[in-house]
């Protein structure tokens, strides 16, 4: 009994050992777990297309993030497809990385819609200001224009002489 | 001309600058209607051209067609292809109730783009596991982008037109941010495929 003990620490102490001193990581997932991860992983890329499409309807410019869309959506797809194939662990790592990305994307999202917005605000107060100032120099300018116009009309009438004309059987 | 004439003059004169000094503004909060919203999905040959598509195939020959989709619906949108393939007894989509073919999907591209943005992306294929028995033709697997599938279809012979038709086809949903969920967006592309038993030269 003592001797199975024995083996089995040293068993377990060796795999964390490994997993100490190694670079890789290594995992074992069910396909439940799989296919949870994959469910999560198409979450997150649509929620990260949504604050795309706010931030586009803010007005920032959203090309970059939509290339990142796009390398998340292909390793979404990867990894749907490896789990349609039965490899869990595989559709587990694209899920994972793909939550990453996703995440990132949203993120990014939120920011350049907020700086879209902060903006877009400044742009509509600059151009009010600009129109109203506009309308309203503009409006004193033609009134005085037409004050001075229809004085000069007023005393051109006034200076004519009548005319009678007769007409004649 | 009178005088309340050329009052007409000068109030329509006003009215029109206003609007010009006002248009900035305007344009910042009126939107205008877009013109028509509509998508692209097409299948170009393995010259990015609508020409040489693959048509008599073997097993283990490699093939190559480029799906196309393109986005008009005004703003980003996200599509998904999805990729199936039937024998000729099995449904298409049913363009006029807009429903997509019940067959599962096979290999499946997400694809983000902008709007006016288009994309092109490869599929490769090849077929393996393939048998002959009487007037049957048998497929057992479908290799899209170096990912096998297991496909199982079989076909008759096709004595009108000399051949065991397989149709590898393109089915485009697009993503509703509404309803947070994919929708059939009415669009497929297809090629026949002529499985043959010997080398044929490819051509449409």
């Amino acid at each position: 009994m003592k001797r199975v003990l024995r083996v089995s620490v040293s068993f377990l102490l060796v795999i964390a050992l490994v997993g100490l001193f190694s670079h890789g990581v290594f995992v074992v997932c069910g396909a439940d777990e799989a296919s949870s991860s994959v469910g999560e992983a198409d979450v997150a890329v649509r929620r990260a297309f949504n604050a795309t499409l706010d931030a586009e309807r803010a007005g920032a410019n959203v090309s970059g993030l939509i290339l990142r869309l796009n390398e998340a959506g292909g390793i979404l797809a990867e990894a749907e497809m490896a789990l349609g194939n039965g490899n869990s662990s595989e559709a587990f790592s694209k899920a994972v990385q793909c939550v990453g990305i996703a995440q990132s994307v949203k993120s990014e999202a939120d920011v350049l819609k907020a700086s879209a917005l902060d903006g877009a605000r400044t742009v509509f107060w600059t151009f009010l200001t600009f129109s109203v100032a506009g309308i309203v120099v503009f409006v004193v300018v033609l009134m005085l224009v037409w004050r001075w116009f229809k004085r000069g009309y007023v005393g051109k009438m006034l200076s004519m002489k009548p005319e009678v004309t007769t007409g004649e059987a | 001309m009178k005088l309340e004439d050329c009052k007409v003059v000068f109030a329509a004169v006003g009215l029109i600058g206003v609007l010009i000094l006002a248009s900035p503004t305007l344009g910042l909060v009126l939107h205008l209607p877009g013109g028509e919203k509509f998508s692209e999905l097409w299948v170009l040959g393995p010259g990015h051209m609508a020409e040489d598509y693959p048509f008599n195939v073997r097993e283990n020959g490699s093939y190559l067609v480029y799906v196309g989709v393109g986005n008009h619906m005004g703003s980003s949108t996200y599509y998904v292809v999805y990729v199936k393939f039937r024998n000729e007894t099995e449904p298409l989509p049913n363009a006029t109730t807009g429903a997509p073919s019940v067959l599962a999907p096979l290999y499946e591209y997400r694809v983000f783009l902008e709007d006016r943005g288009n994309s092109e992306v490869p599929l490769a294929f090849s077929f393996s596991n393939v048998s002959f028995s009487g007037n049957q033709s048998t497929v057992g697997s479908l290799t899209v982008n170096g990912v096998p599938f297991g496909v199982d279809k079989s076909v008759s012979w096709d004595a009108v037109n000399s051949g065991y038709y397989y149709e590898l086809f393109m089915e485009l949903w697009i993503y509703d941010p509404a309803s947070d969920g994919f929708s059939f967006h009415n669009r497929f592309v297809s090629r026949w495929l002529n499985m043959t038993a010997s080398v044929f030269m490819t051509g449409s």
